[in-house]
């Protein structure tokens, strides 16, 4: 395949797929105009960097890591976070399984470190494989099925099914 | 219902924004000029943003001497530009960069010295807003911003100066804008874009030519566009009388628009350089321009 080939083949990925990317940019952000940015410059530097993409088949996690990466790296440099310990994060947390319902979705995934939200966005949201999961963020496959497991048990969410 | 699924139903229901597709399509673009060329200016603006997005540090806001940063000697002229004093502030997410020009040595000395009082005037303003909006944001504890201002030296004869000096403000994204001063260095005057022409016809036949330009240039070049309505007519429409200009040094005038005066923002700082035949007609003489 030429260099042009797949240039236009991650192209019609990036075109094809933007609502999911801005989605996942929005779920980090939480306002429209840096969410537009991170797309926007994510699209920049994955083009820009297109040989590192080795195969075809691994576009989406290629993509979405270099999405992530610009998203944590965005909040790192502007915003200050403020890291919450567990006895104050219970504080913040419903206390039983009918309070739960109460909890929306941006409040609960404020209450994780980004590492954490991640893996809830890409595991649920967007539905990949624990490894794509965890080839997206760079981490071993057990790794990254452990902090779920923890995340889940911070959030006292029950999932059903297994990761 | 699940929790979980509840959570994801939320997550769907993110509303996309309809300039997303329009985002999108741009970076494509923008990217895929960058591989083929580099446009100058607007790689420039962006490295300016990007230096100012760096910056780490405490406050730090002494006025500072710094010179012969711009110290651009030409063979029979000894008028100079430097930098006379630099405001700036760090830290971590509010950074101002502050860089005040200074003239010397123009025989005109009143000319000079109002220049040079507006520069720093400008300048002290800046600052002061910028350090409201601080105090303004920090009271609700949230958000970053960034300025940064310097000049550069477009043209240096020994018949005329003409100095650029740009603004850049960072909040999300960055907006740049442009200034120009000309100076005729013989003569000491301050040289005005209408002071060019016999009339104000120059507007029309300035403007008519850009609009063709601008035409002919998204033609030739998928990637270059211009703000239009539904794609077809030009939101452009005329240049202002004191529309931003400079002189090249080999007499031919150009015309500067700012990031987003009448091109998307990826366009960056947009100038056009006018054919000086056109303009033959219209000019007052050839002193400036030929």
């Amino acid at each position: 395949m030429t260099k042009n080939e797949k240039f236009e083949l991650v192209e019609r990925f990036l075109i094809e797929n933007q609502n999911a990317h801005y989605r996942i940019a929005y779920s980090y952000m939480k306002n429209k105009e840096n969410a537009l940015d991170i797309v926007q410059d994510s699209i920049l530097k994955a083009l820009k960097s297109i040989d590192s993409l080795d195969e075809v088949k691994y576009m989406k996690t290629w993509f979405y890591r270099i999405l992530v990466n610009t998203s944590i790296d965005f909040i790192r440099k502007h915003q200050r976070m403020t890291v919450m310990d567990g006895e104050i994060l219970d504080g913040y947390l419903p206390k039983s399984e009918d309070e739960q319902s109460d909890m929306d979705l941006l409040d609960a995934l404020d209450a994780l470190t980004p590492n954490e939200k991640s893996l809830i966005v890409l595991r649920f949201f967007e539905d990949l494989k624990i490894e794509e999961v965890a080839t997206v963020l760079g981490e071993n496959v057990n790794t990254a099925k452990t902090k779920l497991y923890r995340t889940l048990k911070k959030l006292r969410l029950e999932i059903g099914e297994g990761i | 219902m699940k929790q979980i699924n509840k959570f994801k139903k939320e997550y769907e229901d993110i509303e996309i924004p309809s300039e997303l597709d329009q985002v999108v399509k741009q970076s494509i673009q923008r990217a895929k000029a960058s591989q083929k060329k580099h446009n100058p200016v607007k790689r420039w603006s962006l490295g300016v943003a990007a230096a100012a997005a760096l910056f780490i540090g405490s406050i730090n806001a002494s006025p500072a001497f710094a010179n012969s940063l711009a110290n651009i000697p030409v063979l029979g002229s000894i008028v100079e530009v430097f930098t006379i004093e630099t405001l700036t502030m760090d830290r971590e997410t509010y950074q101002a960069n502050l860089k005040t020009p200074a003239i010397s040595g123009l025989e005109d000395e009143e000319l000079q010295a109002s220049l040079n009082e507006k520069y720093i005037e400008e300048n002290k303003e800046l600052f002061k807003q910028f350090k409201e909006e601080v105090a303004d944001m920090e009271e609700v504890d949230a958000g970053h911003l960034g300025i940064d201002t310097g000049y550069e030296v477009k043209t240096d004869t020994e018949q005329l100066l003409s100095i650029a000096r740009y603004k850049v403000n960072t909040v999300g994204s960055s907006s740049t804008t442009m200034k120009y001063d000309t100076i005729d260095k013989q003569n000491n005057v301050l040289v005005t874009l209408p002071s060019l022409f016999k009339d104000d016809s120059y507007i029309e036949v300035i403007s008519s030519y850009l609009t063709k330009e601008m035409k002919q240039q998204m033609a030739d070049d998928e990637n270059i566009s211009y703000f239009a309505f539904d794609g077809s007519d030009l939101d452009f429409q005329a240049i202002q009388a004191d529309q931003n200009f400079y002189i090249t040094s080999d007499h031919k005038l150009v015309i500067s628009f700012d990031k987003y005066e009448v091109a998307p923002g990826y366009m960056g700082i947009v100038t056009f350089e006018i054919p000086s035949d056109i303009l033959s007609d219209v000019l007052v003489g050839d002193t400036y321009i030929r």
